[in-house]
């Protein structure tokens, strides 16, 4: 996956346009990425990716480039 | 009407998957609205149905933090009209069960065809957060007449 189609992706999680969106987007700015966001987001990780996320992972995840950088150390990244 | 959308539980693994059913009766007064001379069963209680049949399925588990309460519907779809006392039957698969969130593939069908179906996510409420005086009386009755599966499941 490329690192469009993972911001498309995380958009698609959140249920924003995928324009809205850049690595540098944080969450205060993303009105769906709340705590049911938040959930939603480990639930399609594990499904989609088979990523599980710790809770350090949840907490130190503010942006959209933190949830890239995740997949990408998980080998999901182009 | 009281919002308990099952009437039986068949079928339970607790934590995997579930089989319940529910009628709704001709006489509940929502059929006067729903519609006027062509009552159905509205989509949002048959999505309820398979809600509150999935969630006795966590809750059985008892190893979540909290009760399991719906936190979002994805893809419903409805395929059929189902008509009042016509039994409704309801099948959910749990196919994500984490500490935190579970996901349940879930159908209804009524006569053998498929009526509705949704995948449904879950969050867990805290118990402290509900009155502690009440049983769920569904369960309480599957528990009592499978008291095998009471023993291990229940606690």
């Amino acid at each position: 996956m490329t690192q469009d189609e993972a911001i498309e992706w995380v958009a698609k999680v959140f249920e924003s346009s995928h324009g809205q969106l850049t690595p540098d987007t944080h969450r205060d700015n993303v009105p769906a990425w709340d705590s049911l966001g938040v959930l939603t987001l480990m639930a399609s990780l594990d499904s989609e990716f088979g990523i599980v996320l710790t809770d350090d992972d949840v907490q130190a995840i503010k942006t959209v480039g933190d949830i890239l950088d995740i997949m990408q150390r998980h080998g999901k990244l182009i | 009407m009281r919002f308990i959308l099952v009437d039986k539980i068949h079928d339970l693994d607790p934590g995997r998957r579930i089989t319940a059913s529910k009628i709704l009766p001709a006489s509940e007064e929502l059929f006067r609205d729903h519609f006027p001379g062509f009552p159905v069963v509205p989509g949002v209680l048959l999505t309820e149905m398979m809600a509150q049949a999935a969630g006795r399925c966590l809750d059985a588990e008892g190893t979540h933090p909290g009760r399991a309460m719906l936190g979002k519907i994805n893809g419903a779809s409805f395929r059929d009209w189902v008509k009042p006392d016509q039994e409704i039957v309801l099948h959910a698969t749990i196919s994500q069960n984490r500490p935190a969130f579970a996901t349940a593939n879930c159908f209804a069908e009524v006569a053998g065809k498929k009526v509705c179906s949704a995948e449904l996510f879950f969050v867990f409420a805290p118990h402290e957060q509900f009155a502690s005086n009440q049983e769920d009386q569904i369960l309480k009755a599957y528990w009592e007449t499978h008291p095998d599966m009471q023993s291990k499941w229940k606690r």
